[in-house]
């Protein structure tokens, strides 16, 4: 492939953590952000809350990169209901499409931001694919 | 603010929140589109990110393709079922009096919102090494449907523009100029009705 930006790394992220409310924000680390700079584009989780169908959506998407040489990761934040990411139903929603559950990475509001978004960058970069899938699907 | 306060939300495209659900050779940033998100944030937008048609349908390693060769009764059925699905979302918006606006894609066969592609005569084997499409003024069918969804639901039409990605050269600095554009007369509309005496 020529000519094209991608980065091939995608994060699951819900959404307090896109759309934090003021008093909320000031405790987390700029995640949007973090995940930018590691070059991961984002599917975003709704709220808590009942989303059956747009849950099915998301998952059609995840495996649908799963299955061609995508790297995907979740990003939780604890407090929130299953940490924020439907964990319960969106889990066996990526079973039953044959992908295997990616790796989870929780933010813990109660620990100092800027060593939490430290800790969620290590994560970020030192996550990838094996480089022998890499190489078959990112030519 | 106050829980109930109404919000400004900005509805956004798939690939403007993440670059992989692009078209081979059609993704210009790694993942995020930083100058649409900054731009949105900076005023205060919550964002929503629209599902991506295109990926779920024909997959992430679809050709290129047009408005003609998307429209189909099969490609409008699946694109019917992604906005029942969101629609919940923006209808839950609306009905707590958010404002919301909506940022699709321009030149996009989905999900453009000025402009879409156009080559009526695409078809067949893939061969096309220059750049042949034409850039017409329509949504793309994404947008067509998601709108048709709304409506249906009783609900407003929503005011919308697009990010000038797939216009064939991608001119950053300007779409950044029209994006900003769109948002400021916005706030200046907003300033204005605010400004207006109470009526009697």
């Amino acid at each position: 492939m020529t000519h094209d930006a991608r980065g091939w790394r995608i994060a699951l992220l819900p959404d307090t953590l896109i759309n934090a409310p003021a008093a909320a924000a000031a405790g987390l680390p700029d995640v949007l952000g973090i995940l930018e700079l590691n070059g991961y584009g984002v599917l975003q989780l709704p709220p808590p809350g009942e989303h059956r169908r747009l849950l099915a959506v998301i998952a059609d998407q995840v495996a649908e990169y799963a299955h061609h040489g995508y790297a995907v990761v979740a990003i939780g934040v604890r407090g929130e209901p299953g940490d924020g990411l439907h964990w319960r139903r969106l889990a066996p929603l990526l079973r039953h499409r044959g992908v295997k559950l990616p790796p989870r990475h929780i933010i813990r509001p109660d620990l100092d931001a800027v060593v939490e978004g430290q800790r969620l960058a290590g994560f970020l970069s030192g996550y990838d694919l094996p480089v022998e899938e890499q190489r078959r699907w990112r030519v | 603010m106050e829980q109930n306060a109404p919000r400004k939300v900005a509805l956004i495209a798939n690939c403007l929140l993440n670059q992989n659900a692009k078209v081979c050779q059609g993704a210009h940033y790694r993942g995020v589109v930083s100058p649409v998100v900054e731009a949105l944030r900076r005023r205060g937008y919550l964002l929503q990110q629209l599902p991506c048609p295109e990926l779920a349908f024909a997959g992430v390693r679809r050709w290129w393709a047009v408005y003609e060769q998307y429209d189909t009764p099969a490609y409008r059925d699946h694109c019917r079922r992604l906005a029942q699905a969101i629609a919940p979302r923006i209808e839950a918006y609306l009905r707590h009096g958010d404002e919301v606006i909506l940022i699709g894609l321009d030149g996009s066969p989905s999900t453009g919102v000025r402009f879409t592609s156009s080559a009526p005569d695409w078809g067949g084997r893939p061969n096309r090494p220059q750049d042949d499409w034409h850039i017409v003024p329509r949504r793309g069918i994404w947008i067509e449907e998601l709108e048709a969804e709304l409506a249906r639901r009783g609900l407003p039409p929503l005011p919308a523009t697009g990010w000038a990605l797939d216009m064939g050269r991608f001119d950053e600095a300007g779409s950044r100029r029209d994006l900003e554009q769109f948002l400021d007369n916005r706030e200046i509309a907003a300033g204005s009705q605010r400004a207006d005496p109470a009526p009697p």
